[in-house]
């Protein structure tokens, strides 16, 4: 008989305009696996939040380990031995890994009276951790030398250091690329079989698969149902998720290619510490056609993007949109010519956080009728503009189009760009890992929304680190590795071991 | 040579003084203008402190003169409570408290000064007038052809300083609290995830530079008017603050850039005495430290890297 560990009884929680937490009770058992699966704004990381004690919950109670507890703030959770990994890392970049852990936590030495850090201990300390759970970490290392994940196994060592019982992960795998993720999600077995319990909140159901013992589904703040994993079938989760029937696959007719759109030829990028990022890269992507870039992060596909979109300064070499020399021209030319760009990093690049929603949808478009009018900006119908835009595209936010684009949530920031750019009706579209980070449900709509734009006729240039997507999109399919385009073909001439070789650089 | 280390020596410490408590505060994220007037409140209560005991005490007590010490910083931490409150707790825009601190120091001081004098003392006077601080030489060290200057007339406070930012530097590298501070400058997301309090660090690092620029301060009325007076705004907080940015921030590198500027102070005025100038000139030459920040900006802007949550109001509900 599994032991409850934690027990929730209905548990509500809401923030000005949103129900995030309806009457939620669950139990959470000693040594398991739990996840908790949901679409972005489903209210997996606000149930979260009440279990570490960010957030008071509106009504409800916490057991935990048989008793009513009050989980008052995060220092209050650690005191209970919870512990969580959020998903933007809480890491000071200057500091080494052995400082990050210690902190809030230091093991003191005494010198003639003084109370200095005593470093040595806790160095012994956390290597022991490393070594115990494989993590393959230099304690002194510092945070802003060393990756993504290994940051991330930084905040798991941070929580085995106060030894946290029950461990919390809020989406850990959303930054993480295809390797990373296995990694990880062995660490987190490994954990699970020291007699951790682990919480994962996320929404890809693959994982879940892979090491959930039981999932529960939240759907608009609500509990659906917790299932067994084991015994429950991936497209059973994916409908109890988004609440209707889904379907997995994109339905594609045969391309119909036009003239080109894109031709890029010979195109070579220094980046700003004269690095050569592209190397002297050739192609041509046709209306009609969806020409997907696949490769491994950091083989010069996001360069690449920039480039042709007039964020990055070309070197050498031309690019020519239908037929017309634009390699020196400034961003603002091409995108009024015609390029819409998706990019990779949304809320750096795509995105100002602190303007509204109506104001995100027509910054690029801000100093054309019928956003202005002389030198006057017409925020009247630029706000009618916005509802119908938002109506079309479905995206969700609290005050209507007067919202904060930060206040969004990720999926809702990604469409409201696919908006902005696809509305601009442009002739290419460019789009950087469109689904990074986004649900099952948002992921199928963008994919859709990229095969609607290329049945158009508009050409669409596809840069994905996923293959899985990359296959299912792309007509024609390139692979770029060290910055040199290392093949191309017809998306149904190529298989998948093929690619990944390709892509990793083994076959040339 | 030798007067241009010893009067640089004794200018560049209390600056250094003054700057550590700079990169207290700022390294916690509390941008710190304030200083000016912090070194100003400091004096003042340390110069008040040394008149009324001297009323008592001879005018060459020792235990006036080392109480003024504790006073000013006791006057200066107090002061820099205001800073603390208005940034931290009520989450005001750090620049523009630290200038109304300033600005603020100078009325009160300069109105408290005449009035304690019009009451206490019967004279209208703006100044508290302090002992000459007694000065020593290191013997034997200071016979050392030219880095025996760097022992020879030292006032009291020199050494003290020294040690004091010794252990400063301790506490900023080495102990639990600088790891804290240092951390609350850079991420405060992720103290506050850490169970820590930033608030109650960044109170502790801004009353500690409080305590520092008023010990400054003293140091500064006691070396260059032995008064304490209006004039005491001559500008050496804004100098410490420039000495802290080409220092990074960091303590080992704020002190060269101390030294540079004090080095710079006395050679100027040697080179007025030395050129038999007219002593309004002199007043010309003491802006050499201040021409010689606009020169060194233009160098030494680009490196320099400022602590991240610098002037951040942290607010834990934003993403």
């Amino acid at each position: 008989m599994p032991q409850a560990i934690i027990e929730l009884r209905h548990i509500s929680k809401s923030f000005p305009g949103i129900l995030a937490n309806d009457d939620i009770s669950l139990t959470i058992n000693q040594g398991e696996i739990f996840a908790i699966l949901g679409e972005n704004g489903a209210g997996k990381s606000t149930l979260a939040s009440i279990l570490f004690g960010m957030y008071s919950p509106d009504a409800g109670e916490i057991w935990l380990r048989g008793k009513k507890t009050n989980i008052t703030s995060p220092a209050r959770a650690v005191e209970l031995d919870i512990g969580m990994v959020h998903q933007h890392f809480k890491l000071i970049s200057e500091y080494s890994v052995t400082e990050n852990i210690i902190l809030g936590d230091e093991p003191l030495r005494r010198l003639a009276g003084i109370a200095g850090l005593d470093r040595k201990a806790a160095g012994t300390r956390i290597q022991e951790l490393i070594d115990c759970y494989q993590f393959d970490l230099a304690p002194d290392a510092l945070i802003e030398d060393i990756g993504v994940s290994s940051q991330q196994r930084v905040e798991i060592l941070k929580m085995l250091y106060r030894s946290a019982e029950i461990l919390i992960f809020d989406e850990p795998t959303a930054m993480l690329t295809p390797q990373e993720t296995e990694r990880l999600l062995a660490i987190i077995r490994r954990l699970r079989d020291n007699g951790k319990t682990i919480i994962l909140i996320t929404h890809k159901l693959e994982e879940i698969k892979l090491v959930a013992d039981r999932c529960a589904i939240l759907n608009h703040g609500r509990l659906i149902e917790v299932f067994d994993v084991a015994s429950t079938s991936t497209q059973t989760m994916a409908n109890r998720m988004v609440g209707y029937e889904l379907n997995l696959n994109i339905k594609k007719t045969p391309p119909n290619f036009g003239r080109p759109v894109l031709e890029v030829s010979d195109l070579t990028v220094y980046d700003a510490l004269k690095v050569k990022r592209v190397d002297a890269v050739s192609l041509k992507v046709h209306a009609g056609e969806v020409f997907a870039l696949a490769g491994v992060a950091g083989n010069g596909q996001m360069e690449l993007a920039d480039a042709i979109a007039g964020l990055m300064d070309v070197h050498s070499g031309s690019i020519r949109l239908k037929g017309e020399e634009i390699t020196k021209t400034t961003a603002r030319r091409r995108a009024c010519a015609g390029i819409a760009y998706i990019p990779e990093d949304r809320q750096q690049v795509g995105l100002i956080l602190d303007f509204t929603v109506s104001e995100n949808l027509m910054s690029k478009s801000y100093f054309r009728p019928p956003y202005c009018k002389g030198p006057f900006l017409q925020t009247k119908a630029a706000a009618r503009l916005a509802e119908d835009i938002c109506q079309r595209y479905d995206i969700r936010s609290a005050q209507g189009v007067a919202t904060l684009v930060r206040s969004l949530s990720g999926g809702n920031q990604q469409k409201l760009i696919v908006a902005r750019e696809i509305e601009a009706q442009g002739d290419l579209v460019i789009f950087v890992q469109p689904t990074r980070g986004l649900d099952i449900g948002a992921t199928l709509g963008i994919r859709q929304r990229i095969i609607a734009e290329r049945d158009k006729g508009r050409a669409v240039l596809l840069i994905s680190l996923e293959l899985e997507e990359v296959k299912a999109l792309a007509d024609t399919i390139g692979v770029i590795y060290n910055g040199r385009i290392a093949h191309t073909a017809p998306a149904s001439e190529v298989g998948m071991k093929e690619l990944g070789e390709y892509m990793l650089g083994v076959r040339k | 040579m030798n007067p241009i280390i010893i009067d640089g020596l004794s200018f560049a410490l209390p600056l250094l003084i003054i700057a550590i408590g700079g990169i207290f505060s700022e390294r916690s994220g509390v941008t710190n203008l304030a200083l000016e007037g912090l070194l100003g409140f400091g004096a003042f209560t340390g110069g008040l402190c040394f008149v009324l005991i001297t009323q008592i005490l001879p005018m060459d007590s020792a235990v006036a003169f080392y109480l003024s010490f504790l006073a000013a910083a006791l006057g200066g931490c107090a002061f820099s409570l205001i800073h603390a409150l208005l940034c931290i707790k009520l989450r005001a825009n750090q620049v523009i408290s630290g200038v109304v601190i300033n600005i603020a120091a100078v009325a009160l001081t300069g109105f408290l000064t005449v009035q304690i004098n019009t009451l206490a003392f019967a004279g209208a006077s703006n100044k508290f007038l302090l002992t000459t601080a007694p000065r020593f030489s290191v013997p034997f060290l200071c016979d050392i052809p030219v880095l025996g200057a760097f022992f020879t007339k030292l006032y009291p406070f020199q050494p003290l300083i020294v040690v004091l930012a010794v252990i400063c530097w301790f506490l900023l590298y080495r102990s639990r609290i600088g790891l804290r501070i240092r951390a609350c400058g850079s991420n405060p997301q992720a103290v506050d995830a850490a169970g820590l309090s930033v608030g109650r660090i960044r109170l502790f690092a801004v009353a500690a530079s409080g305590a520092l620029a008023g010990l400054g301060g003293i140091c500064f009325a006691y070396s260059i008017s032995a008064n304490v007076s209006p004039s005491i705004y001559f500008g050496g907080g804004f100098l410490a603050i420039a000495a802290m940015i080409f220092g990074n921030w960091k303590l080992v590198p704020t002190l060269l850039a101390c030294l540079v500027f004090g080095f710079a102070r006395s050679a100027a005025s040697q080179l007025v005495l030395l050129l038999k100038m007219d002593s309004s000139v002199t007043d010309l030459a003491m802006i050499v430290p201040y021409a010689l920040v606009l020169v060194l900006l233009v160098f030494f802007s680009r490196n320099t890297r400022a602590p991240k949550a610098l002037g951040e109001v942290y607010d834990k509900g934003q993403r």
